[in-house]
Parts: C-alpha cells; structure tokens; sequence
C-alpha cells in the first residue's frame, strides 16, 4: 500500500558515535565482505530504507549524511558500522533498524562497495582557508561557524561531516545545480523539505524583498531576508511571491576563487573538525 | 449511617430519563443516516460516502463567524486520522498508538479514554494510525495495529470482545475503520508494502465471530489466480485498508484494494494480478464476488485504488443508473456501473503520464517508458499519488464530486527483491523529481465530463479530505495545517484557522442543543467549530 509513503520517513542516519560493545570490539569482520549478491542486496536494501535521508547512491540527501567519503565518525570498522545501523545514533536522526543480521552484513558490504576507502587529506592551506571564508570570499556574509557569521545560508559548523569535499566543491563552484535542504515540518510526514531557492515577495507598494523562504503556506509566507531581517506576510497583503529555482549564492568560478583557493577553503572546512 | 440514608434516598427517587439518552445505534438507523443529521453514524457519513451533511446553519453568509468550541488532546503525536462518529450527544474517536475515547460532544470533555497494550514490532508502514469506529447498539469496533478486531462498549470502553484476524508478526496491520452492515461489521487488512496476502473480513457484531473471509489474491484454484506468475501470489499484497461503501438494495459492499507487492518491481509477478487496484463488489452476507473492475492491472507505482467508492443514483446518457464514483489515485476519477461493474468513463483529474487514456475496454493505455527501471524514470503522478485515501465529498446541490488532490511527480526504480517475512517488501524505492515542487489542491469535479469547475490550491500536497454541507460550504484540512472554509460553488476562501500540524483526516459535522459544530483533528488535538453565540 503505502498511503503515505514509509520511503521518505526517516530510517537510516548515520550521525554520531557509535557504542563499542566489549565483545564486538574484537576484530570481527563482515562474513558477507566483497560478496557480490550480498552487495546487491544491500544496495536493495539500502535504497528502501536508507536512501530517504542518505541519498539514493549514499551520497548524502537532506538528512543524512555522504557515507561514500570514507570518513566514519562514529566508527569506521565493519563492526562499529554494523552497530550504528542496528542501534542508530542516540541524540540524532538516525534511528535503531531491526534488520536481520544477514540484512545488516549486507548493508556494510554495499557501503564499503561504494565508499572511497581512506578519507583523503584535502591538500591546501587551512590558514589561507580561512581568511577567504571570513574575508575576500564573503562566505560569511551568510554561513555561520560556531556562532560567528550569516544567517541566509546552511550553518557550515558540521558540514565536513555532513558532506563530501567533492559536493563542497561542485556547491562552491555551481550553487544552482543541487540547493540545500532546509526545514522539515516534524507535523506533515511526506512533505519535501523546504530548499534554499530565491523567494522575491513584491508588495502592493512596490517593495521588493529577496531572501529565503523558513516557511510558506497558502495564505502566509516567512521570508529571512537579504537584509538577515525576517519579514512575515499575509499573501493578501502581497501583489505576487515569485520562486525562482537557484541559490541566492554567487557561482564562484575560478576568476573569484582560483583552484588553490577553493582547495584552500575546501581545506578550512573539511578541518572545522579539528577545532 | 449517612451511606445507607442516601441510598435510601436515591431508591425511592424517580428515574428521569435526560432528553439526550436515545435509543441505541440500530442498523435501520445507520441505514437512514441522512435523515439524523445530528448524528454522524458512520465513516463517510452515509452509506453511499457522500460525506456530506444537510445541515445547513453555517452557510456562505455566517461562516466567517466560526470559533472554536472545544479542544480536545489526545495525548499522542503522530498522524491523528480518526472520523469520529457522533451519536446523541456523544463523540467516539479513535487514536494514534490504538487509542481511544468518548466525548462529551457539547464541552469535549473525556467520558473515557482507552488505550491498547501493543506489541513492540507492529510493521505500520505509514504511521500508528487508526481512522475510527463502527457502531451498533452499545458496541463501538475497532481494527487494531496488530491485526485484531474488537468491541469497546460505548459507555465505558471496556474490551467486550477482542479476535485475531491475522498474524502481526507477518506484518498484517489493520488501520482500516469497520463498516457496519446489518449484523455484521467489515473490515480490510493493510500491509501491501510488506508482501501480505490482503483480505476482507466480516465478524458478527455481537459475537465476533468471523462471518466470511475474501482473499484479495486468490489462492489455487480460485478465478484470478492465473493473474499471478509463479508463487507470486503469497505476497501479492492487495490489501484493502480504506472503509467500503454499501447498497443496501443490491445487498453489495462496495470495497477498494491496494498495491500489489512488491509495489515497484513486476518482474516476479507477471500478469493483471488480481485483485489488487480494484473495485470490488461483494455480497454483504457471504462475501461472495459479484463483480469487480481494476483500475490499474499489473500496478509499478504503488496506485492503491484505496479510495473512497461514491454512490450515486443519476441519469447516465438518458438512462437512469446506479453509479459509482471514483477519483483514483492513479489520476482518473471513474464512472462505473455498480450493478455489475460495468465501465463507464475515466476523466484525468491530475498532471499523469503513466497512461495516455483509459480505453473503451477500461484498460489503461500504458504510456512509453514510464515502468520503472534500474536508474530510476519520472512518473506522474508519483506514488502518493493524485489523490490518497483521505474522503472526497459528493455535494448533491452543486452534483460536484470534491476531491483534495496533489501535483506532484516521482523518480520511481525497480529492483528485484527477497521476501523476508515481516519486512519492507518494496522492489526498491521512489523518490519525488528534482528541482520540482510538489503542491496540491482541492478540486471541484464534474464527476461525469472530468470537467474542473474550481480550484483552490494548497501549498503543499494535502492529506485532509473534504467535507460538504447544506449549507453550501466545504471544508477541508491542508498539510500545511490550516483549515479552511470554501464556496461549494465558487471555491472562495470564506474562513481559515491554523491549527499548528498537518491535518491528516476529513472533516464531519453535527448538532446539538441547535447548534452545528465542524470537527477535525491535527497534530494531537481534535478541534471542534461553531458559530460564535454572540
């Protein structure tokens, strides 16, 4: 059946730490490692239940994070990974699963299958990194770190975490090509989260305000504006709300941010974790 | 000394009857369930699931008027899609996690409150949902998460008597709200998204005991059976989870299925694969098939046909014909014969490219290159679907069926798929269209031509239904969490209030002490309207 659709609930988020178990921290490895059909079967598997918040290649959707980087924060055995699945992430969106072992074994294997092996340095200069997020590059005009910076765009604290450096570079070159996820509404279980798209609200008296939709109906809109100022309207009160799909974000090509730049950035972000 | 005074007292006191204890809920009277219009006797209303009501105090004129009268909590999160019965002055619901409850109507204060004790790994696909109760005489029935069917007893709530129609651990699920039909109550099993074998049940009211049983897939032997390849059949799904209609002079219940499973992948399952997606018309006493229609054969994108059957009795093209209506998930509002299932006509009502048209034989012309393949195509409507289980209205004063309905397209892939008993049975999975946005609207439909008389869009795709009234206003709850009062006629916003969570139920109407109240539930809370007295 599927009146409303299990596929976008929230199965499978790998977030946080995993608990090492006495017993299962002895190097025990995936029985089903590098087995084709157990591949496939994950990858089965993996689509029904994990691709809602992961992706459907693993590469990370609106909730979840990349797990084909190679970076696994909560564990990167067979076993800890193992664990994460089956019991989930206390304190984050990932939640336990009841897969039969064999299921669990073959979703390991499908995620090694896909992932990149070692989690690669990102080559450059963090110092330099970081002087173009809060300098030339005006990245902080609308992200935030620990705190400090905007409010237009994804707060960036975890985003190594979150993301690959590959989907970091591709969102700093073509911001357009995939926008970011936004709120979800925890009371309406099917709705597509909101994304960070251009909303322009025109007034009757010919205002024009540009920002961010946090939320919209069919009779109000709640815009965060370019002006980092929240403006709340009645739709009656506007002459038209104009959606556009791109990012409020510049494409920052290589004329703005050379290649050693971006590595240089790519490097401050993906190093937030040190911090 | 004081206590055996005051029973003295009270023994030889005389018995006034209050003036709104009434007989009990009898057959005849849901049968007659429009002319009580105070009352709402059954899920849709009616028998013919108009959900409409001839009460007509809040009309066009006075309905921005409307306030709150009452809230009442239910104390558990998650979707609440509970129709609540109202009878004499009372309000039965039922609850996320199987609760339920009895309100005062007038104040919604809680005459009793239940919950069941369920076991730890019920498989409900799409929430611990249950949307209500059948009644008869003192008896209120209820479906269960896992897969029992029970009497409450409408003063108390005490468990009267509880039957295990399946398996939970097989992942059998009832969310469905029972049909009463004479002495029987009717029911259909969930579970298409995890390889059941659907079925519908009719228990005896006042025993339940099981009267019949009809399998959705028929087993060897059985006509339709050749519609499954191999043993595809054992986990064919085709379960029937949305309340049926009735015709009492044809004796006929009138009750839709769902998916077969898996519902992305047909490659096991060769074949229309029978019944599932249909309408299917069975005898009210024995469960016998008298007829059936299916609405989208050999199903790739989990197009339950789990909608509400409307009845109609109307002139069609000069003749004068029992009719049912039908706004499927699937894109197409039907016309069918309901004497025999007879195909009468099939109007698009949504963005759809799965199928160019239904043909003349009823069958759906199958669009190129919308199955589902290994790297995922685009299909509308996606597999939430055109519309969804929630209940249209049919409002005999405009003859224009409403139906709340969803713009939205999905990337749908298919993938082979091991059945494990008790889990996800999908054949992969979908995904909605990048860069799209998903919307919805409530439509005013000729049910006849397909014609759009109106539209009023919603920002997000509804999962409310729709509720008309005498009054010439319909009322309907968006996912957005606003419900708003419309023009039957025009559409017009005329009221709205935000209730601060998705609504995930239809509304219902009733009277007392001559005022009409508008119920609907969102988020925990049941809300109930009325005209403001000042």
């Amino acid at each position: 059946m599927r009146g409303n659709g299990l596929v976008r609930g929230v199965r499978f988020l790998i977030l946080a730490g995993v608990v090492c178990f006495p017993m299962a921290c002895q190097e025990k490895m995936n029985p089903l490692a590098g087995d084709p059909a157990a591949i496939k079967e994950g990858a089965s598997l993996f689509r029904t239940d994990c691709s809602p918040c992961h992706g459907l290649n693993a590469r990370g959707g609106g909730r979840g994070p990349d797990l084909t980087s190679g970076l696994w924060i909560h564990g990167g055995s067979d076993v800890a990974i193992f664990q994460t699945i089956n019991q989930g992430i206390p304190g984050t969106e990932m939640p336990a699963n009841s897969f039969e072992d064999s299921e669990t074994w073959a979703l390991v294997a499908y995620l090694r299958a896909v992932s990149s092996g070692e989690h690669a340095p990102v080559a450059g200069d963090r110092a330099k990194g970081e002087q173009i997020f809060w300098g030339k590059g005006q990245c902080a005009q609308c992200h935030m770190v620990r705190g400090r910076g905007g409010r237009l765009g994804p707060e960036l604290t975890r985003v190594w975490a979150a993301r690959s450096v590959a989907y970091l570079a591709e969102s700093i070159r073509e911001p357009d090509k995939e926008l970011s996820l936004g709120m979800t509404d925890p009371n309406n279980h099917y709705v597509i989260p909101m994304e960070y798209e251009t909303v322009t609200a025109m007034t009757h008296d010919g205002r024009r305000i540009i920002g961010v939709a946090k939320n919209e109906d069919t009779f109000s809109i709640q815009l965060l504006g370019q002006d980092d100022e929240l403006h709340l309207f009645l739709k009656k009160d506007l002459r038209e709300v104009v959606h556009e799909r791109r990012s409020l974000m510049p494409a920052y090509t290589e004329q703005m941010l050379s290649k050693e730049e971006l590595r240089d950035l790519l490097c401050y972000l993906v190093n937030l974790r040190e911090e | 000394m004081k206590a055996s005074l005051r029973v003295a007292v009270v023994s030889v006191a005389p018995i006034i009857l209050l003036p709104n204890v009434r007989a009990q809920v009898t057959y005849e009277r849901v049968l007659n369930a429009s002319r009580e219009p105070q009352n709402w006797l059954t899920y849709s209303g009616n028998y013919k699931s108009w959900r409409y009501s001839t009460l007509d105090q809040i009309n066009t004129s006075n309905v921005r008027h409307l306030a709150t009268q009452w809230v009442f909590q239910s104390a558990s999160l998650g979707q609440f899609e509970t129709t609540p019965l109202v009878v004499d002055g009372v309000l039965y619901g039922t609850g996320q996690d199987n609760r339920a409850f009895a309100l005062d109507a007038r104040t919604g204060r809680a005459i009793w409150r239940y919950q069941r004790h369920l076991p730890e790994k019920v498989q409900a696909c799409c929430g611990m949902v249950n949307r209500g109760f059948a009644m008869l005489g003192d008896k209120l029935f209820m479906s269960t998460l896992d897969a029992h069917v029970l009497a409450l007893d409408s003063k108390t709530g005490n468990v009267v008597w509880d039957v295990q129609a399946a398996d939970y651990r097989q992942a059998y699920v009832f969310t469905v709200a029972p049909l009463l039909v004479k002495d029987k109550i009717i029911v259909g099993v969930a579970g298409g998204e995890y390889g059941v074998r659907g079925f519908i049940d009719a228990y005896y009211a006042d025993s339940g005991k099981r009267a019949w049983r009809f399998y959705t897939v028929p087993g060897p032997g059985e006509p339709g059976h050749e519609t499954w390849a191999g043993d595809s059949w054992k986990t064919g799904g085709a379960p029937a989870w949305i309340t049926g209609s009735y015709d009492p002079e044809l004796n006929l219940v009138y009750w839709p299925t769902g998916n077969p499973s898996p519902s992305n992948y047909g490659g096991e399952r060769g074949g229309d694969n029978l019944y599932s997606n249909c309408m299917l018309a069975l005898d009210a006493d024995t469960g016998k098939l008298k007829w059936h229609y299916q609405f989208t054969p050999h199903d790739l994108h989990d197009y339950d046909s789990t909608q509400i059957p409307v009845l109609l009795d109307a002139n069609w093209q000069g003749r004068s014909r029992k009719l049912l209506l039908h706004a499927n998930r699937n894109g197409f509002v039907y016309v069918l014969d309901r004497t025999d299932g007879t195909f009468l006509s099939a109007k698009a009502f949504g963005n759809l490219t799965w199928a160019k048209e239904i043909g003349s034989d009823g069958r759906p012309v199958i669009a190129p290159r919308s199955e589902p393949t290994a790297e995922g195509v685009r299909v509308c409507p996606g597999a939430l679907g055109a519309t969804n289980w929630f209940s249209p209205s049919y409002d005999p004063q405009t003859g224009w069926l409403y139906v709340a309905s969803s713009e939205e397209c999905d990337v749908f892939s298919a993938a082979p798929q091991k059945y494990h008993e008790g889990h996800d049975f999908l054949g992969s999975v979908y995904v909605p269209a990048s860069g799209e946005k998903a919307s919805g609207a409530l439509q005013a439909l000729d049910p006849f031509t397909g014609e759009k008389k109106w539209e009023f869009k919603y920002a997000s795709p509804p999962w409310g239904g729709v509720l008309s009234t005498a009054g010439g206003v319909v009322f309907a709850g968006d996912s957005d969490g606003n419900f708003t009062a419309m023009d039957a006629r025009t559409g017009k916003d005329l009221w709205h209030i935000q209730l601060g969570a998705a609504v995930y139920s239809s509304p219902i109407s009733y009277s007392l002490d001559g005022r009409q109240y508008v119920v609907i539930p969102a988020g925990a809370a049941l809300f109930a309207f009325a005209l403001a007295e000042n």
